[in-house]
């Protein structure tokens, strides 16, 4: 291969030419990079900062909610078991006081019972010792009776039965 | 064979096909990225997500093959625009070649060594600059000698393959796809009238999609190559 040949299609090395490229392509550069090159690199990475940035912050937002959720759901585990405290704690109360109440009313019924036992006991002996002085009474009207009627041994006898009887009755 | 129209100034000659070529193609892209970026905004629209799709894509070439951190900031902008640029100056050859009289005005400048050898020594000198930063100029030379000293001069020639692979790769590729549209074109479809003409419409039509295919392969090859090099030299083997 001959120079004459690598330059078929020239004929000439033009050097102009080598040095005229070289003004227009780096005319073209400076003109490019002010028009569009710079401009359009400069938004991509304003871009890309903000992707950046708007991945972060939804990352650190994706963070906190995710701690609220389980702030939440440990808020709400508390209450649950608060509400089951109370509740047992109702039932606690309420058990106790419904057996106090019912140990208050066996008392009180054990109290009336005694007292009215009591009162019954009272009110027969009074019965006994009233009916002992009422029989002291009859019997002395009895005798004064006897005596002034003058009754046989008989008679007297059963009129003291019926007496005694009438007083069992 | 074309002709094209050479002036010489300051002692320098100066082909017009590739100057028009060249400028042409670089309002274009400036036209594009401007239109494409006229309301950036937070939640882009439309033609923002184009932009930002293409620079994501040269930005991906640059990650991928450069490691050094604060080199790739520096060569986003610089694979972002050598990618467009290089792309519609494949493309501009494949609907248009204007010619006036025997001149040919306007064909895709890559097709020319002289363009492609530009672009490749700018991506050999920015890779000489990026080493140099890194490791300083001893350091850089020292590296040419790592990890085997007697490896010095076949690392330099590797230099000088790498310069010519890379420019002759995209202007071989693109010269041979405007070869044969023009020959399809100019040949073939006036070689026997009316039914060559219909034959050949079709043939250059699939010859042009191919040469979008191979255009832009070759653009990302050529970014991506110039990478590779770039981040060969800020890299400590």
């Amino acid at each position: 291969m001959t120079f004459q040949t690598l330059f078929a299609a020239s004929y000439h090395i033009y050097l102009g030419n080598a040095i005229w490229y070289l003004i227009v392509f780096a005319l073209l550069l400076l003109l490019v990079k002010h028009y569009a090159w710079g401009p359009v690199s400069k938004m991509m990475e304003k871009r890309r900062q903000k992707v950046i940035g708007d991945l972060d912050s939804a990352a650190s937002n994706r963070k906190k909610a995710e701690t609220l959720a389980n702030e939440r759901e440990a808020a709400l585990k508390n209450s649950r078991q608060e509400a089951t405290k109370i509740i047992s704690d109702a039932k606690a109360n309420v058990q106790k006081t419904s057996s106090k109440i019912v140990a208050d009313a066996n008392e009180n019924a054990t109290s009336i019972h005694k007292k009215a036992e009591v009162e019954a006991k009272q009110a027969k002996t009074d019965a006994i010792n009233d009916a002992r002085g009422q029989v002291a009474d009859i019997s002395v009207a009895i005798a004064e009776k006897v005596i002034s009627k003058n009754l046989s041994a008989k008679d007297q006898k059963d009129l003291v039965d019926q007496f005694i009887k009438g007083l069992d009755d | 064979m074309e002709k094209s129209f050479v002036f010489k100034f300051l002692g320098l000659s100066f082909d017009l096909t590739g100057i028009i070529g060249s400028t042409l193609m670089a309002l274009v892209v400036l036209f594009v990225c401007i239109w494409l970026s006229r309301k950036v905004e937070m939640k882009p629209n439309k033609r923002q997500n184009v932009i930002e799709y293409l620079l994501d894509f040269t930005d991906g070439i640059v990650k991928d093959n450069v490691s050094d951190e604060d080199a790739q900031k520096h060569l986003s902008l610089y694979a972002f625009v050598l990618f467009l640029f290089i792309w519609f100056m494949n493309m501009l050859g494949l609907f248009m070649e204007v010619k006036v009289g025997d001149w040919t005005v306007v064909k895709s400048p890559t097709a020319d060594p002289v363009t492609t050898m530009s672009f490749a020594m700018m991506t050999l000198l920015l890779s000489f600059t990026f080493g140099m930063q890194k490791f300083g100029v001893g350091g850089y030379w020292r590296n040419y000698a790592s990890p085997v000293g007697f490896l010095f001069p076949i690392n330099i020639i590797e230099e000088i393959t790498n310069f010519l692979t890379l420019s002759l790769r995209l202007y071989g590729n693109i010269y041979a796809g405007e070869v044969l549209l023009t020959l399809i074109g100019n040949r073939l479809a006036v070689s026997f009238g009316l039914p060559t003409m219909i034959l050949a419409a079709p043939l250059a039509m699939i010859w042009q999609a191919f040469s979008v295919f191979i255009g832009s392969i070759q653009a990302y090859v050529f970014v991506t190559l110039s990478m590779v090099y770039i981040g060969r030299k800020v890299t400590k083997e």
